[in-house]
């Protein structure tokens, strides 16, 4: 082992949405930035557009134990290499609705943001400019104030042309899906083909991912990125008040030191508080930034509901984008299901574009068959086959946690175990709503319609942002309470998980704390 | 490579991701299906384990067996963690997965062998079903493997894939693939 060190303005660790983003504006913003990466590197030729080759996407770092009634599917839902999960993200990118951030003041449950929707609406407009989003402002009649979309909805294919007539029928809206997917050349990227790859990558640069849109700006502006490189420790000073670095080991097991001015954790909501409890020192016993107790607390996972159809016309399924054509947000306000017990936001997206197999294909949705009736189901699924899925808000709750294993990883740091069971009222909001779908499959005139188990979309929490330092980990541009130049960016900042995909808020939030970095960086940032 | 390794059939993907079998110091690239009619030696399974694999996998999804279920997934055994392509990855089973594949079999046999006194590749049609429709719900009594449904469903998704998930697979359903980037041609073929 040798230690080798060299000093940069800022270290990211990782290179997803939030990582590639923070480098993107960081670099342009003069900094001499630094980005380290777990997976190995990827560009957009090695993107194979396959439902087999791209689970490389997925994560294949150190394991994560997951306990609970409910696993967040860590390997499904993280990602590994460059880009990280959106890298094979859907795209599927509605805002954040105004009483999302404020659940304790309106509702008396769980928590609310430290910032409101209307400071960050600007960043959500900024962002749609600059990433491309394409879909209706005005169709959208549950959206909130915003610009209008910079390109027009993405098309209709049969599909979601059939599960409308079910939501018209039951008297619901739906709209065009906002979605971060060119519907015509932008910005010099080509116009998408919609041939249902999205969750391989994209290689053509339709879909707004971190190779196609953020790290080519990082780079321009002298941003490097190492892979291999798992970041096992946060360095501090000996007083422990700043945040003077990272350890990471490479792929060869050497350990390597950087130094840096500014250190930004954005390697999601497990890796995230891991690497600031494995951090701990004769300063921060608990872990780093971990004086109010939080660091891994509320960790999130939206409960999906996934509702499908088979049809007598022919649906195209494998049509369109694979974060779906259409969006209904009718049920959005926090207690349109009351009465049954349940509380919180939904949304259905519908008509994702469906591929045979792998894990969201429709062979999958069947799995009680077997032998030649598979053979059957197969040849019938892939000319009639219909989806939609409902993102469901997931209630935070105090003991859903990621917390250190006993066991290591070669480099000697704990693994992480998350442990998360979905609050008892988003579990009857889930139930409300998988019965809502199957009666509006139905209602479409779906021949038949069934449902799947409760899956595991978006993981968030776990180093929540608040004004309170005793009840939140970072404050609102996600700076640590305990250490101001050790920064947080990614979803694990949200107090709450709302009912949308989350990857646009991510991208607002990072907008927003960038820029608050760059304007006050004398002060925030500190010399090792 | 070394003379032993050259003896050692082995199976790797090169960086282009075209799946390559090393065999006595040639390269050769073939699909899974090719490399079963050539009874290219397998890396993890042995003879009995690939023989009930191949059985299981039949059952499974007719057709499954030629387009070379036990070579493909033998091969991504062999392959280190990150880089196998096996659904289990996204299942919840810590990797290495081996042992769940060898685990999973071998209960599989175990139950045949108690209520048929035969191993699995050896009962007739109607009793691999019937066997294979239970482990489909539930452990049946006195399995010692891994969550029978979960390996009923891991091994399905595996047949699948090499029926299904391939170029070819998904133009036998008569839907256009539309790849941006063509999987490694002799996949699936």
């Amino acid at each position: 082992m040798k230690a080798v060190s060299e000093r940069v303005d800022v270290v990211i660790v990782g290179s997803g949405a939030a990582g590639s983003a923070m480098a993107s504006r960081l670099a342009a913003g003069g900094k001499q930035v630094l980005i380290l990466e777990a997976g190995p590197d990827r560009k957009p030729g090695s993107l194979i557009s396959s439902g087999i080759w791209s689970r490389r996407l997925h994560w294949g770092g150190d394991p994560v134990i997951e306990r609970g009634d409910d696993p967040i599917s860590h390997v499904f839902n993280a990602g590994y290499g460059t880009g990280g999960s959106a890298q094979h993200h859907f795209a599927v990118w509605p805002r954040l609705h105004p009483e999302d951030f404020e659940i304790r003041s309106q509702f008396d449950r769980a928590l609310d943001w430290p910032i409101g929707y209307a400071q960050l609406r600007s960043y959500y407009d900024q962002v749609q400019a600059a990433s491309g989003v394409s879909g209706d402002a005005e169709l959208e009649v549950w959206r909130p104030p915003g610009d209008p979309y910079p390109m027009p909805a993405v098309p209709r294919f049969r599909q979601s042309e059939l599960i409308a007539r079910g939501f018209t029928e039951r008297g619901l809206k739906v709209a065009p899906l906002p979605i971060a997917v060119t519907s015509q050349a932008y910005r010099g990227r080509a116009a998408c083909i919609w041939d249902g790859w999205c969750d391989s990558g994209c290689p053509i640069g339709a879909l707004a991912n971190p190779l196609t849109i953020d790290l080519p700006i990082a780079f321009e502006h002298g941003a490097r990125l190492v892979t291999g490189a798992t970041v096992n420790r946060i360095l501090t000073d000996p007083g422990g008040n700043y945040a003077t670095g990272v350890a990471y080991r490479t792929a060869a097991g050497e350990t390597v030191e950087v130094m840096a001015s500014l250190v930004i954790l954005a390697a999601f909501a497990v890796q995230n508080p891991r690497l600031l409890l494995a951090s701990a020192n004769d300063r921060h016993p608990q872990g780093l930034a971990n004086s109010s107790g939080l660091v891994g607390k509320y960790l999130m996972c939206h409960p999906g509901a996934t509702v499908y159809g088979l049809f007598d016309e022919p649906t195209q399924c494998h049509m369109g984008a694979t974060g779906g054509q259409l969006l209904s947000q009718e049920g959005y306000a926090k207690t349109t299901h009351a009465d049954s017990g349940a509380f919180g936001s939904y949304q259905w997206i519908i008509a994702p574009a469906v591929k045979p197999t792998d894990l969201l294909g429709f062979a999958t949705t069947r799995p009680d068959l077997f032998g030649p009736s598979l053979h059957d189901f197969m040849k019938n699924a892939a000319h009639h086959f219909a989806n939609m899925v409902a993102v469901i808000e997931d209630m935070p709750v105090l003991e859903n946690t990621v917390t250190l294993s006993d066991r290591r990883d070669a480099s000697g740091t704990p693994l992480a175990v998350v442990s998360h069971t979905t609050h008892a009222d988003s579990k009857k909001l889930w139930q409300t709503v998988v019965n809502e779908g199957k009666d509006i499959m139905q209602a479409a005139g779906a021949r038949e319609a069934w449902s799947g188990p409760q899956t595991a979309m978006h993981i968030m929490g776990g180093t929540i942002m608040g004004q309170d330092p005793g009840s939140s980990v970072c404050n609102d541009f996600g700076q640590t309470h305990d250490i101001q130049n050790l920064v947080i960016a990614g979803p694990g900042l949200f107090p709450t998980s709302g009912g949308v995909n989350p990857t646009f808020t991510v991208h607002a939030l990072v907008a927003r704390s960038s820029e608050h970095l760059l304007q006050n960086w004398n002060t925030i940032s500190r010399s090792a | 490579m070394t003379e032993r390794q050259s003896r050692r059939t082995f199976l790797r993907d090169t960086g282009s991701g075209v799946l390559g079998f090393y065999l006595a110091g040639q390269i050769l690239y073939l699909t899974p299906a090719e490399a079963r009619e050539q009874n290219i030696p397998l890396r993890v399974l042995n003879a009995h384990q690939a023989r009930s694999l191949d059985a299981l996998g039949e059952v499974l999804l007719p057709g499954a067996a030629a387009a070379g279920v036990v070579h493909f997934v033998d091969h991504q055994l062999a392959a280190p963690a990150a880089d196998q392509l096996l659904m289990i990855r996204y299942l919840g089973v810590e990797p290495p997965f081996t042992p769940f594949y060898l685990g999973g079999l071998a209960a599989l046999d175990q139950q045949a062998q108690a209520r048929f006194q035969k191993p699995f590749a050896d009962l007739d049609p109607s009793q691999q079903t019937t066997l294979v429709g239970q482990i489909a719900q539930a452990n049946p009594e006195g399995w010692d493997g891994p969550p029978a449904p979960l390996f009923y469903f891991v091994l399905r998704s595996d047949a699948l894939d090499v029926v299904y998930g391939t170029q070819s697979g998904v133009e036998s359903l008569d839907v256009p693939y539309m790849a941006h980037i063509v999987p490694p041609s002799r996949w699936g073929e």
